[in-house]
């Protein structure tokens, strides 16, 4: 959904059991100024046209003697961006999402109509909502500009602009596009037919001749029954951080297992940061009390047999020739012998809530 | 049947660069520098292979900007111009050398030889257009030519559907127009995929693309063959994947073949060395030095400061090359006979994609490299069979349905390179112009002759903004400022051929102006950009 699709004005729309109003904001006279949030990084922006006014291959005396057209197009310049309701969300990867946004005219106008001096307890914001756990983040925010959200993998999200005031009604002003952040380790899910159904053992071998050693690990150590290794995934990294365990609700389990295997191998929380999601952090950094190399391999010893001279090492991308930059997988240092991994499915080791 | 296929995929691009409105401009070395040391050497090899018998197949993405410039000409009379000029200075440099600097006597008598020969190839046998000579190798069946987005626009972070669509559309049409059919494959820009790419790809006839790696072995459902075996989205395109161990024994700055101390140093550079004097008459008009293509040193050692490089000795560094070839081609044995077993019988094929221009002007020996590769490929063994996506797709061999991740073949595998801090301003431009470009599009059902010009070019400028080419080099910190200001050229001409057109009152000698310098895709109609 656009911002061509917010439309109606002051309807009521229930949204999630929440009392929310959307409405359009028109045949109003532009924002003056507003409460400026400083977004997390700030967009470099374009070079000053006034800085680059010239092409560098056009000498003074060419331009000088050039066509009005030839100087004309020998400084190029931005235009100004037309005033109009944007709201545009894009994907730069499974735990980042960049936002920008304009509104038209002055939204709290319209509010003031509407509500009357009830507006000045109302901020303009922007509400991140992952429309698979509900989950929402609000940020208040200037009536243009862009933002940076840290998000999970694996989900769909959406923001909007709208006006945000303690114990109120919160009021839509527009949406974005819907995104869907991609996963960022391998499906859960094997084919059904059996032409090309493969086991997680299989896939592991799969995945270690592709380069994948790391995924390849997780393969294996999760096994081929889903619901018993994500129950596992969940009583280890309960154990392990010392909490309940529906906190990881919509955290992929793989990425947990990532994560305390990371740890268990020497990995400090801060290097973590920017690789796993936004949701995942935020519990660790609650439990950073427990985060230690030894708490890490036993929570996970204790639900997954596996040896620990196995943890994973990660292997820094290596450079390539050239002027591309090219992706390659983590890998781990010394090759694992998959085979000695056990699965929890066929490990004798019972799953043991209690370890 | 060989124990495992192999297919060999070159992505052949530069962006448009193309200045008309002066006499020499900088950055059209680009296009030069890899005519000289990419696509010439890289055809003449082929060409000599194939009357050789000894039947190379690969499969290779020319870009649509690549092909609008070797085939224009402008750039062709250009390019003599500074082929001549390189010529001129090389053998400058062998008459120099006999007196001082007698160790690099052999490589100055090695440049004179090749560019010798490459002029000859130029003028006499490819007439001058490479497109051609492409052309000539797909339809002997040594190349099977993919195309590409249109400018190499970066399909994920275009807004509109329909501007995604003209991405494609524009290419296929310009690829019929070089080529005379239609393309069996695209080389998606920068690998860039999500879900919904596939569907523009089918409309426009095309059978299957490029992706890298987790596209496919984090896809769903699990891949049987990994990025062994290719898959189909539901909606019946195919996808080949990068396999990773053969992208890092070649491209590996660690541990890859052009790392190789007896091979040539690229950064070490006679334009850099020799007084600024002896090379005037070959730098710009502005006198500044700059890479010149004839390089004397070898690598040395990894450590080895560029002032204690040693000289390059050519006949070295192709022992070595036969050497890397034959290397690789038994680690693709190991590697086929591995994956044959992991996958209890299915013959595996391994997709190879590399940027061309890694072949002859990053990595000087690439060249060697390929024709030692395809010789002992066909002389030395039999377990490997070199083949296309399109073969594999024809041979019949069943394939597993699945879809795709969201990827790219950048920096962490997404889409980081091509949105971030430093570039993330351009977008509300750009997605403000393709907006803007369909509404005038559906507006005008009619044109009139004037509109219709303008309105294609505006298409033009749209489609050349879009070129992830200046995204990535303002990410990567080179040539900033000409990025930066490619693309507000182009946004410019566009916001004043849409004012012009808006308000009834075009300017007819700046459309005339901007239609002359922007002459990409003479062919282009700007329909394609309407609602569908």
């Amino acid at each position: 959904m656009s911002e061509k699709d917010t439309k109606g004005r002051f309807s009521g729309i229930e949204l999630e059991g929440e009392k929310t109003f959307e409405f359009v904001i028109d045949e109003f006279s532009p924002i003056s100024s507003m409460t400026i949030i400083q977004a997390e990084d700030v967009p470099a922006g374009p070079l000053d046209p006034k800085e680059i006014a010239l092409d560098p291959a056009a000498r003074d005396s060419e331009v000088e003697a050039g066509s009005q057209v030839f100087r004309q197009l020998a400084a190029p310049k931005l235009p100004e961006l037309s005033k109009e309701n944007r709201a545009k969300l894009l994907m730069q990867s499974p735990n980042r999402l960049y936002f920008y946004w304009s509104v038209k005219n002055n939204p709290f106008q319209t509010l003031n109509r509407a509500i009357g001096n009830k507006t000045n307890s109302y901020v303009l914001v922007s509400k991140l909502v992952n429309l698979n756990s509900g989950r929402e983040e609000l940020n208040p925010i200037d009536a243009d500009g862009s933002y940076w959200f840290n998000v999970d993998a694996n989900s769909e999200y959406q923001a909007e602009i709208g006006f945000y005031a303690a114990n109120r009604t919160y009021i839509r002003v527009m949406f974005s596009n819907k995104v869907q952040t991609p996963r960022k380790n391998p499906s859960p899910r094997a084919a059904s037919t059996a032409e090309w159904a493969v086991s997680a053992n299989k896939f592991a071998q799969v995945l270690d001749v592709a380069g994948f050693s790391q995924d390849a690990f997780d393969v294996a150590l999760a096994g081929d029954d889903w619901d018993v290794s994500e129950k596992a995934t969940e009583i280890a990294f309960s154990h392990f951080t010392g909490g309940v365990e529906d906190r990881t609700t919509g955290i992929e389990s793989g990425e947990i297992r990532f994560v305390m295997l990371a740890l268990a191998s020497g990995a400090t929380l801060e290097s973590l940061r920017w690789r796993i999601s936004p949701s995942l952090f935020a519990i660790l950094q609650q439990s950073s009390a427990n985060l230690n190399i030894e708490n890490a391999l036993v929570a996970l010893q204790d639900q997954f047999d596996f040896d620990a001279d196995e943890i994973i090492e990660e292997e820094i991308s290596p450079a390539v020739f050239g002027a591309s930059l090219i992706n390659f997988p983590r890998t781990l240092k010394r090759m694992r012998n998959l085979t000695k991994i056990n699965p929890v499915s066929s490990s004798d080791r019972p799953i043991c809530a209690t370890g | 049947m060989p124990v495992g296929y192999f297919s060999l995929i070159l992505h052949a691009h530069l962006p448009f660069v193309r200045h008309p409105e002066y006499p020499a401009f900088l950055e059209e070395d680009w296009l030069f520098e890899a005519i000289t040391e990419v696509y010439l050497p890289i055809i003449f090899i082929l060409q000599n292979l194939h009357e050789a018998g000894v039947k190379p197949r690969l499969a290779m993405n020319v870009s649509p900007p690549l092909c609008e410039m070797l085939a224009d000409e402008l750039l062709q009379s250009r390019y003599t111009r500074h082929l001549e000029k390189l010529l001129e200075l090389a053998e400058k440099e062998l008459r120099r050398t006999e007196d001082e600097d007698v160790e690099f006597q052999d490589v100055a008598g090695m440049y004179v030889e090749n560019l010798t020969a490459s002029l000859d190839l130029w003028n006499i046998k490819y007439k001058r257009n490479l497109v051609n000579a492409f052309r000539e190798l797909q339809e002997e069946g040594v190349l099977e030519i993919i195309t590409c987005g249109a400018t190499h626009g970066f399909l994920p972070l275009i807004s509109t559907a329909e501007a995604r669509r003209a991405q494609v559309h524009v290419a296929v049409n310009n690829y019929r127009k070089h080529f005379g059919r239609n393309p069996r494959g695209i080389w998606l820009p920068e690998c860039a995929y999500e879900q919904g790419v596939e569907d523009l790809l089918k409309d426009a006839g095309i059978e299957y693309f490029i992706s890298d790696t987790h596209a496919i072995l984090y896809g769903d459902p699990r891949p049987r063959y990994g990025v062994h075996a290719p898959v189909i989205c539901p909606n019946g395109t195919a996808v080949f994947a990068r396999d990773v161990e053969t992208s890092q024994q070649v491209w590996s700055a660690e541990v890859g073949y052009p790392g190789n101390a007896v091979y040539r140093e690229f950064y070490r550079d006679i334009g850099w060395d020799l007084p600024l004097d002896y090379l005037k008459p070959y730098l710009g008009s502005d006198g500044a030095r700059k890479h010149l293509g004839l390089k004397y040193h070898r690598i040395t050692g990894r450590d080895v400061p560029q002032q204690n490089k040693q000289p390059y000795i050519p006949a070295l560094a192709r022992e070595k090359v036969a050497e890397n070839a034959a290397h690789f081609i038994g680690e693709r044995i190991i590697q086929a006979y591995k994956l044959r077993e992991t996958f209890e019988g299915h013959p595996p094929l391994v997709v190879s994609p590399y940027d061309a221009e890694l072949f002859g002007h990053w990595w000087f020996e690439g060249p060697q490299f390929i024709d030692f590769f395809f010789r002992k490929l066909y002389f030395d063994q039999s377990e490997i069979e070199a083949i296309s996506p399109g073969d594999f797709l024809d041979s019949g061999l069943p394939i597993q349905v699945q879809q795709p991740t969201a990827s790219s073949w950048g920096e962490s595998g997404y889409y980081k390179v091509w949105l971030n801090d430093k570039n993330s301003w351009m977008y509300p431009y750009q997605h403000d112009a393709e907006k803007k470009m369909t509404d005038l599009a559906d507006r005008y059902a009619e044109p009139t002759g004037l509109e219709l010009r303008i309105l294609n070019q505006m298409g033009r400028e749209l489609l050349l903004a879009q070129s992830s080419d200046w995204a990535f080099q303002i990410y990567q910190g080179t040539t900033v400022e000409y990025s930066s200001r490619r693309f507000q050229s182009h946004i410019h001409r566009f916001d004043l051929l849409a004012t012009g057109l808006e308000t009834e009152n075009p300017d007819i000698e700046l459309l005339s102006e901007i239609e002359n310098r922007d002459n990409i895709f003479a062919e282009i109609d700007y329909r394609i950009f309407r609602t569908q």
